[in-house]
């Protein structure tokens, strides 16, 4: 088990990544703290703390909403801003991700760069256009799902930007879980955009394992083609069992996990039709 | 490390270790009131406020706290007198062995700051950190829903 024998609090991003290119693979940044407290990592023995960089922000900019990195679930649920974002879907999931005293540490920061798509936040916020804002020593801006595929480290994730350009989508999300508190077996989001019969914008993402958090182009194209008919999700259903990479583990099968995700395309059309929340 | 929080209203400057949680620190330091369980963030067990915010503190690095605010369960009342959230958890037959009560009452108390006349099911999201293995929740929601009612005839006075 590492032990931390430095907490070193940066006053500037340009502070914390020269400290972590000095310390290597022996310094972690700190979100809220969770996961570097639960799961140590040997190599790390010194906390390079951010909270004092700005980056705790939720702020309408020129071309959307930034959110910073050290924003908590909990500050997420309850901004105004984000309530009216998209049908509101990222405030109303937020505040529903793993617990009320872990929503209030786990941040923006923490969940994209833990690393592990497939938790809550990651898959949604990829359906929802994200970009992220990280700092290596020069500015940089890319989307969510190119950063998390190029498994960066040692920069600082400043925030992410959620478009403009969303006030008509409604944002979804589905996930299947053992318990409440557990990591999905299979999560799925997306974010939609309908005017009378026709789907004018359709993103959706699976994420589950085997460590993946995919957009799915393909599918949202046949969603916007086949409108909302019950066939059509039946024929969606059928194309994202084919589509989606699911992957075996000691908590479920392949198998199984191609059957969530069948269900998963259902509870969009319920959800589309209005026969759901 | 030198950090210095105010615990309950007490300004406290400590010396930690980096390595610290908060829970740990704060028993330490006398606040027994804070009880760990799981250790995992999982039981609620631990819960306290870090600036009127519920947070698992078998999760936090004390380090983290440093020039923030704590408020455990003792720091919920005047001091002489308990908490409408106190009485009601007694009266209404909310805490039997009394191990999750720590957590569930700071828990409760953030949420009715925040909104001081909540739905059943805004109890319920608040207080979904709080396992309780004695008490099977209703009784703890209804202590909730009846200490914000007395909160709210307390105000009109
Ligand atoms: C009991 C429990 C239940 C949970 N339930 C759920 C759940 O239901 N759904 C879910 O999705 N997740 C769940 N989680 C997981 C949680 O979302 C992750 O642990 C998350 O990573 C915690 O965020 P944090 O801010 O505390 O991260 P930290 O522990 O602070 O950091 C995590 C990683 O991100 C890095 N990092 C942090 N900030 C930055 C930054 N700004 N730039 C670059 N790197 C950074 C850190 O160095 C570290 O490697 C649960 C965790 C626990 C303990
Ligand atoms: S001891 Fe902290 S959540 Fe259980
Ligand atoms: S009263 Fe015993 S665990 Fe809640």
């Amino acid at each position: 088990m590492g032990r931390i024998v430095e907490y070193y609090r940066a006053d500037s991003i340009e502070d914390a990544v020269a400290t972590a290119r000095r310390l290597g693979s022996s310094a972690a940044y700190v979100g809220g703290g969770v996961e570097l407290v639960l799961r140590r990592n040997p190599e790390v023995s010194t906390l390079i703390d951010l909270s004092q960089c700005g980056l705790g922000e939720i702020l309408e900019v020129e071309d959307g909403i930034e959110v910073g990195s050290q924003v908590t679930l909990a500050a997420i649920s309850r901004s105004a801003v984000l309530k009216c974002y998209a049908g509101g879907s990222l405030a109303l999931w937020s505040g529903r991700i793993a617990q009320n005293n872990l929503r209030n540490m786990i941040t923006v920061g923490g969940s994209i760069g833990r690393n592990q798509p497939w938790n809550d936040l990651v898959p949604h916020l990829i359906a929802l256009g994200a970009e992220v804002r990280f700092f290596d020593g020069a500015e940089h801006r890319t989307p969510l799902v190119s950063y998390i595929d190029a498994k960066r480290t040692g920069t600082v994730i400043e925030g992410i930007v959620l478009p403009s350009g969303n006030a008509n989508a409604k944002g979804f999300m589905w996930r299947f879980t053992a318990t409440q508190q557990d990591i999905s077996l299979l999560h799925c989001s997306a974010l939609i955009d309908v005017a009378g019969d026709v789907v004018r914008k359709a993103s959706i993402v699976f994420a589950g394992r085997p460590g993946h958090a995919a957009l799915y182009p393909q599918l949202g194209q046949e969603l916007m083609e086949g409108g909302g008919s019950q066939d059509a999700f039946e024929s969606l259903a059928r194309s994202a069992m084919q589509a989606v990479e699911v992957g075996t583990d000691h908590r479920a099968t392949a198998e199984y996990r191609r059957d969530l995700v069948r269900a998963a395309i259902i509870s969009l059309g319920d959800w589309m039709t209005g026969d759901t929340q | 490390m030198r950090i210095s929080m105010t615990i309950n209203g007490t300004q406290c400057v400590m010396d930690v270790d980096p390595d610290d949680v908060l829970l740990d620190v704060l028993r330490g330091a006398g606040y027994l009131e804070v009880k760990g369980s799981c250790h995992a963030g999982d039981c609620g067990a631990c819960t306290v406020l870090v600036d009127g915010r519920p947070v698992a503190s078998c999760l936090t690095f004390a380090a983290r706290v440093d020039g923030h605010s704590v408020t455990t369960v003792r720091g919920i009342g005047d001091g002489t007198h308990a908490h409408p959230l106190q009485r009601a958890f007694v009266e209404n037959g909310a805490a039997q062995c009394g191990y999750c009560v720590p957590g569930a009452i700071v828990s409760a108390k953030a949420l009715l700051d925040e909104n001081p006349e909540p739905t059943e099911d805004e109890v319920r999201l608040a207080m979904d950190a709080n396992y309780c293995r004695c008490t099977g929740y209703e009784q703890q929601v209804e202590a909730v829903l009846d200490a914000a009612e007395q909160l709210r005839k307390e105000a009109r006075r």
